[in-house]
Order: C-alpha cells, then sequence, then structure tokens
C-alpha cells in the first residue's frame, strides 16, 4: 500500500514539469528508475537489460570515509564519448542518485555532493555513442548517516 | 537572485562551471518525520544562449544546497555570453539565473 501511494506521488511530481526545459527528461520517461530500491533494478529500469564493462577511461571519485553523509563530493570524470551518465547508491531507500545527458561539447568532468544515510558504494553507469555501457563503482564508508534532514 | 550561486570561467578552451543552488533538498523520510511535503530539485539545466552545457535529472539524494561542477569546449563562445541556469522542484517551482561568462576575449 505504501509503495503505491509512493509511485503515485513520483507520477503526479513528474506530471508537474515543464515539458520545454528539456530534450531527455529521465524523471519523466524513466519514472521506475528512480523509485527502483536497488542498483540492479534501477539500472534495468533505466537503460534495460544490459552488460556493463569496466573502463579505465570512466573514474568515480569520493572520499573513502566520510564523516557527513548529508554531502559527500562525487567526481565522474571520462574522455569517452557518452550519451549519459546515471548515477547509483545502494544506501539509501532509492538508489538513483542522478542521470547527467552529455550535451554535446561536454567535458565529462562532473562534480556534485550527494546524501549516504550510511556506508555503501557507489555505482556510476554511462552509456556511450557506441551503444556500450561502462561502469565504475567506490566503496565507501559513512560516518554520520545524511539522509534524516 | 540569491537562489543560486553561479561562477563560470572560461580557461584556455575549457568552459569551467560552478554553480550552488540553494534548496532544502528535502527526502521522503525526512519530509515524514517532519510531516512536511518533500521537495527537491528535479532537473537543473545550464545553458550558454541556445546551447545545452549541462543537464541533469536528479533525485532527493542530493545534499542539502547541492553544488555542480561540470565544465564544456569553450568552442563558438563570444564576450558576453551568459550562462543561464535554471532548475525545477517537485513542487512546480522553477528559478532561472544568469550570469556573465569571465575570460571570454
Amino acid at each position: 500500500m505504501e509503495r503505491r501511494k509512493f509511485l503515485g506521488l513520483g507520477l503526479a511530481a513528474v506530471a508537474l514539469v515543464p515539458a520545454s526545459l528539456s530534450a531527455v527528461n529521465f524523471r519523466k520517461e524513466k519514472p521506475d528508475a528512480f523509485t527502483a530500491h536497488n542498483v540492479a533494478d534501477s539500472i534495468k529500469a533505466l537503460y534495460g537489460d544490459i552488460k556493463t564493462e569496466e573502463s579505465k577511461d570512466l573514474t568515480v571519485k569520493a572520499p573513502k570515509i566520510a564523516s557527513n553523509g548529508g554531502a559527500i563530493p562525487v567526481t565522474i570524470k571520462s574522455s569517452l564519448d557518452l550519451k549519459s551518465v546515471a548515477v547509483f547508491q545502494d544506501a539509501n531507500p532509492e538508489s538513483a542518485v542522478v542521470v547527467f545527458t552529455i550535451p554535446a561539447g561536454a567535458i565529462v568532468n562532473y562534480m556534485t555532493k550527494i546524501k549516504m544515510k550510511g556506508s555503501g558504494e557507489i555505482t556510476v553507469v554511462a552509456e556511450g555513442k557506441d551503444g556500450k555501457f561502462y561502469k565504475a563503482s567506490q566503496k565507501l564508508e559513512v560516518a554520520l548517516g545524511g539522509c534524516e534532514g | 537572485m540569491g537562489n543560486m550561486k553561479i561562477k563560470a570561467k572560461v580557461k584556455g578552451d575549457t568552459l569551467k562551471c560552478k554553480v550552488q543552488a540553494k534548496h532544502i533538498m528535502l527526502p521522503y523520510d525526512a519530509a515524514k518525520k517532519k510531516g512536511v511535503d518533500a521537495n527537491f530539485i528535479i532537473q537543473i539545466t545550464a545553458k550558454v544562449g541556445d546551447r545545452v552545457v549541462y543537464e541533469a535529472s536528479t533525485s532527493q539524494f542530493l545534499s542539502k544546497n547541492p553544488i555542480f561542477k561540470f565544465e564544456a569546449k569553450s568552442e563558438g563562445l563570444k564576450k558576453g555570453d551568459k550562462l543561464e541556469m535554471s532548475w525545477t522542484d517537485l513542487s512546480g517551482k522553477t528559478v532561472t539565473e544568469d550570469k556573465k561568462i569571465k575570460g571570454l576575449k
């Protein structure tokens, strides 16, 4: 019941987003990806049934021990020709954190701060223009969870 | 003003941007405890003129007052160009702010 309600909430939120704002709105197109409860489900909802490969050209950097789970800087770097990059983690109730659409002429050197409830693993999946999927991950420990607001 | 802090600078052939959005980013769990509605940024876009340089669909797990750092090729940018940032949150509020890009000749 609770999950039903929750999904409904998400849909209502999605409906409010003006379509003109962006070309690809992942929250609108793939709402399931943002409500999935584990990383595998979330990846599946976003990209379908895919095979990922490790690549040295895709890196994710985060502190090994984060003192404050409320703001963990995560840096994603890649020299590959990418279409989109998605960030997941497995400590929070839902796993998707952010999905970047990579526009033409962008350099993938992104940093953003995320919240994590506890220790876990950050997984980054990148969709290449060549149709391949790349994956990078990093485990980290969180001293103080940051999801309680 | 006051909803965002924007820094945009061109160095060599790279446009470097740093943006801090002022937003509470309240996830569902915390909102439930407080008895208020969850609210967080769900979409953030950066543009220079018509060209989109950065775009992200975000979830509730970005930090409070999230920081976004990104880069793009500075090819085709002219002096006086502005970086236009806009975000939309769960309540449907959209905020757009721009800032002149530094370092362009």
